[in-house]
């Protein structure tokens, strides 16, 4: 044996321990290994296949909604989602960075989004296919498309706060909240396993469950009706500058909403630019004094308890005393209506006439109509957000309240109440429920219909069709003149109601201008309501604002419905008035009376409470719905040396001008013959007085 | 054991007949399952058969190799022990010579000659061995006194070990330094020397975990990798995914859906999870135990040879195999840290399959001179 330096037997013995070492580990190996693929192999492969399994949802396509006759009036259009698989993206910072500029996005916001530890996270919604298109080309790693449809308004703002809007998910207001079940259908998903790059597996199992389209939306409201009601509240929007209008039409007989707004409003596609208030659907929302419209009520069961005779004689002194208090007639100033019969009553809106007729059908019974007519309850109307109004208890009912609701007022109610209420006094009696969606269509095309509700018969047929002569007759003799189109039969009632504040007490000067009428008289197939919420510019008078805008509306809503003029005219209105003498009234009740019953109109020039002058003069004989121009002045407000503003001399004839411009005290300077086509200075400019104004006349379509 | 001389002519025997099955067995396997696990992703790049070339080729230049080494006396090797060992060294420092080394994700383990590249720390791990085994089997160094046996071996492996981290490439590094002291250990080294150094290293291991952020996320997150599935987890629960999904049978060679981008380098350090998958706990295991069966050969031809370098040079050579093969199957099951490193004779990387039939041609050839 050589000397050894390596001891075999210690080699020997660490050899044979290393040797157990690595059996013992091997050993531990297999053991680890039968832990992982047979004890917990199947929880393991579950994961696993939750892992290689994505989902995509595949959005449903939103119901449309249509008018009546088929127009669309929400539908969907095509636009894409981009989300992002924060797993799969290796370098977030240069995503981040390219997508930023693409979307229009902050980069540190994105940024964060990828940062999130989740499966996905969207990155931006509802984009056209452009931008989508842009970052396709980039071909970015972990970045994804979903269609998702975008809701559009093809009318843009018409009936925006009836429709309402859809946010990024889910309808916000209006019909898509309401019927946000119907609309929204039922989103499908696409299953599908893929690589860990989101690419589909070879051999991977892909399932679609197909999204089911929401229901379409088909709407008792007229769209061309609607256009009309609109543009007509624009014009006056722009014109007198209310703060609010609302404005609604509906077939008397079914209760069927033909066309139903408000305004301000806000338009659908852009509603976050627009205030809150604007979303509601106002005359639904807002609760009003009737006033005069709500005579309507008395007079109904008055005629129906058969305490109401046309022809007997009443004497108005111009206030009534009830329970010791006075409460008075608008015509108080003037010593009252005097010796009337009980049809001037109505169309003269007296106010101890219509008290007297309370208190012969006495209170307890009084509110049995006012109940019967739906009044403190609601309609029931299909749309959200619908109020109540308020009617006196029976604890605080005590004379002086009948007296009072007798007449319209300490009561409050929606603009749908008192048109659904005047629809069953015209109708024939008939209490129906209002309604706004006429069918809805699934997508298989079924479609389930809702027709009309009756809720209760509330007067006879004939005091229905005695209510609707009356109504007749406050058009063509009443203070409805200006809402009369000729050759039509037709009926309707102004109303002038204070704007009752917070506490109840009435605001000075704020006034809600409302009419309430239907065509064609004989077979009422429209009524329409209007209230004009305190108009800045111009007359607040019922007469002079609300009643010429029901005209208008009417008139173009009857020509659409081709609706031919009445061939038997049992009341006419002579086309030609005579214009009384204005000058030195004062802009009160009594001027506003001499006006409505000619069916004349008013157009003030100046500021002040005085009419110092008018054009045309008094005795002359103009058509019906003439404007009188007024000077006003004598409230001392404007002083001499402040200067004057100059008027608006549109379309007016030489004449005219010239009158206008000496009644302010500025000199005119005109060329050409014909009407006013253009002025220097603008109109609204303030000039000192005597200034000269520069006037051109042309006839008209000569230019 | 008797002598240790060259020009003593022992009776030649034929070579391990088991470690040569064992191995072409492994090679096959592997040249399989790197092309299963690598299509895929290589199908994105237009070439899905470029790992299997590349398999097959240094399969077939590693089998020559093997050839020949098993038939070259490994006592001619000592010879070319130090010039290997210096040559090695300054090749780990190529790594870092730009245009020579080249980066891959963010480390510099690789060196391109001509077509090739290669990494050299497994031309370093022979040559460490044959270092080892050689110096420790002098006759003028006596083991048990640590500062003529243990200490210079320790320092050249030190060396090496630190060039090999600044890489940096701790899986390799930790197999080369226990391989090492795995020859140390069966040379003979006193076991309170051995303690006591395993003592002073717990430190410095310590360091190498906490010194980098990403080592001890790593280190933590193998011990719950569902804490942070996303991030430091993501790769331990891929494997475990993989390896969990095969089963008892496996869900099919190539069937695996794990290799598809889910799993990192599923052809290399992870292909035992691609294996787990798609062949189930009956392959994953038949797969061990003929690692197994090479190692328990090893260890035999180690315990036979016809002398104390052959018998330290066995030893080093299936320790070698032994601890990276361990470490693989540790790191894919969840039960390591997570650190790179290849499955001996399977995963797909030229060097380390040409060199480790190289260095089982060896084994193959200190077989033909023991004791049976």
């Amino acid at each position: 044996m050589n000397r050894q330096t390596l001891s075999n037997i210690t080699v020997r013995k660490r050899l044979i321990f290393f040797f157990i070492c690595i059996a013992a580990l091997v050993f531990a190996f297999i053991c680890r290994l039968g832990w992982l693929q047979l004890v917990h192999g199947q929880e393991l492969r579950e994961k696993a296949w939750e892992q290689w399994t994505r989902t995509n949802v595949a959005r449903a396509q939103r119901g449309n909604i249509y008018d009546r006759n088929g127009e669309l009036l929400a539908g969907s259009s095509a636009s894409l989602s981009i989300l992002a698989r924060p797993g799969q993206i290796a370098d977030k910072k240069k995503t981040a960075k390219e997508l930023a500029s693409i979307l229009e996005m902050d980069e540190n916001r994105l940024l964060e989004l990828l940062g999130k530890e989740i499966d996905s996270v969207y990155l931006k919604r509802q984009m056209d296919e452009d931008v989508a298109q842009e970052i396709r080309k980039l071909n970015l790693e972990g970045v994804y498309f979903t269609p998702e449809p975008k809701r559009i308004y093809p009318h843009g703002r018409l009936a925006s706060q009836l429709l309402g809007f859809v946010g990024t998910d889910e309808g916000l207001a209006g019909l898509e909240y309401q019927y946000e079940a119907e609309l929204k259908g039922q989103d499908g998903r696409i299953e599908l396993q893929t690589d860990a790059k989101g690419k589909r597996l070879p051999q991977g199992r892909e399932v679609f469950f197909p999204p089911e389209r929401g229901a379409d939306l088909i709407l008792t409201i007229d769209q061309k009706i609607q256009f009309i009601l609109e543009r007509e509240m624009d014009r006056v929007m722009l014109e007198s500058q209310p703060k609010s209008i609302v404005a609604l039409a509906m077939d008397p007989h079914t209760g069927e909403i033909l066309g139903i707004a408000g305004k301000p409003d806000f338009d659908p596609n852009d509603y976050a630019s627009y205030p809150q208030e604007n979303w509601k659907l106002t005359p639904i929302s807002n609760t009003f004094e009737p006033g005069s419209t709500f005579k309507l009520v008395t007079l109904s069961a008055a005629l129906e308890e058969g305490h109401y005779n046309a022809n007997e004689g009443f004497f108005c002194r111009g206030y009534a005393k009830v329970a010791g208090t006075t409460i008075g007639c608008w015509t108080r100033d003037r010593g009252g209506h005097g010796a009337i019969d009980f049809t001037q009553v109505v169309l003269g809106s007296c106010n101890p006439g219509f008290i007297e007729l309370g208190e012969r059908i006495g209170p307890d019974k009084l509110m049995e109509y006012v109940h019967a007519f739906g009044f403190g309850e609601k309609t029931g109307v299909d749309i959200a957000g619908e109020s109540t109004g308020i009617l006196f208890t029976p604890e605080q009912f005590g004379p002086v309240e009948a007296a009072t609701t007798a007449f319209g007022q300490g009561v409050s109610c929606t603009p749908l109440q008192q048109a659904v209420a005047v629809s069953a006094m015209i109708n024939g009696g008939y209490l129906v429920k209002p309604y706004i969606v006429k069918g809805l269509r699934d997508s298989e095309g079924n479609i389930t219909e809702y027709g009309p509700q009756l809720i209760r018969q509330v007067v006879s047929a004939e005091t229905s069709a005695e209510i609707r002569r009356i109504m007749e007759l406050v058009v063509t003799e009443g203070s409805g003149k200006n809402a009369y189109i000729e050759g039509y039969r037709m009926g309707g009632k102004t109303g002038t109601a204070q704007k009752v504040g917070e506490g109840g007490r009435y605001i000075d000067g704020e006034h809600i201008l409302s009419f309430i009428g239907f065509a064609p008289a004989e077979d009422p197939k429209i009524l329409l309501y209007i209230a004009v919420d305190t108009p800045q510019v111009g007359p607040q008078w019922g007469s002079q604002v609300s009643a010429p805008m029901f005209r208008r509306m009417m008139e173009s809503i009857l020509q659409y419905l081709n609706i031919p003029p009445s061939t038997v005219a049992e009341e006419t209105v002579p086309t030609i008035v005579e214009v009384p003498d204005l000058t030195g009234l004062s802009l009160d009740d009594h001027t506003y009376n001499l006006l409505e019953t000619r069916g004349l109109l008013i157009r003030f020039i100046g500021s002040g409470e005085t009419i110092l002058n008018q054009t045309p003069k008094a005795g002359a004989r103009v058509p019906l719905h003439t404007e009188v121009l007024v000077y006003l002045g004598g409230s001392g407000e404007e002083g001499e040396d402040k200067g004057v503003t100059v008027p608006d001399l549109q379309g007016k004839s030489m004449r005219e001008a010239g009158e206008i411009l000496n009644w302010l005290g500025l000199r005119i300077n005109s060329t050409g013959t014909g009407v006013v086509v253009r002025q220097d200075p603008e109109a609204g400019t303030q000039v000192p007085a005597g200034s000269v104004v520069d006037v051109e006349f042309a006839v008209p379509g000569d230019e | 054991m008797t002598g240790n001389s060259e020009n003593r002519i022992r009776k030649k025997k034929e070579a391990d007949f088991i470690i040569l099955f064992a191995t072409l067995t492994l090679v096959a396997i592997g040249i399989v399952m790197v092309f299963s696990a690598s299509y895929y992703v290589l199908h994105e790049r237009n070439d899905p058969y470029l790992h299997l070339r590349r398999q097959v080729m240094w399969a077939a230049l590693g089998m020559a190799g093997m050839f020949f080494f098993s038939n070259v006396s490994y006592w001619k090797l000592k010879r070319w022990t130090n010039a290997l060992l210096i040559f090695s060294f300054l090749l780990l420092l190529a790594v870092f010579v730009p245009g020579l080394g080249e980066e891959i994700y963010g480390a510099q383990r690789w060196i391109r000659i001509g077509g090739f590249t290669g990494q050299p720390s497994d031309l370093a791990k022979i040559a460490l061995i044959l270092f080892a085994a050689a110096y420790l089997a002098r006759r003028d160094i006596r083991v048990n006194r640590f500062v003529e046996g243990p200490l210079p071996v320790m320092a050249v492996m030190v060396i090496f070990v630190a060039v090999i981290l600044k890489q940096p490439d701790l899986g390799t590094a930790v197999a080369i330094a226990g391989t090492v002291m795995v020859i140390i250990f069966v040379a003979g080294m006193q076991l309170w020397q051995l303690f006591l150094i395993v003592l002073a290293a717990l430190p410095a291991m310590a360091y190498l975990v906490f010194s980098e952020s990403y080592r001890l996320q790593r280190w933590l997150s193998f011990l719950d990798p569902w804490a942070d599935p996303l991030k430091t987890g993501y790769q331990v629960i891929q494997s475990l995914y993989a390896i969990g999904s095969g089963g008892l049978f496996g869900i099919g060679l190539g069937f695996g859906r794990q290799k598809m981008f889910y799993l990192p380098e599923p052809h290399s350090d992870f292909i035992y999870s691609v294996i787990g998958e798609e062949l189930g706990f009956i392959g994953a295991v038949t797969i061990l135990l003929l690692f197994f069966l090479l190692f328990w050969r090893g260890i035999k031809v180690a315990l036979m040879a016809a002398d104390g370098y052959g018998s330290l040079l066995a030893t080093g050579i299936t320790a070698m195999i032994a601890l990276q093969t361990l470490m693989h199957v540790g790191v894919t099951t969840g039960s390591l840290p997570v650190t790179g490193i290849n499955l001996p004779l399977i995963s797909s990387g030229g060097s380390s399959l040409f060199f480790t039939l190289c260095s089982i041609g060896i084994l193959l050839n200190i077989s033909k001179y023991a004791d049976r």
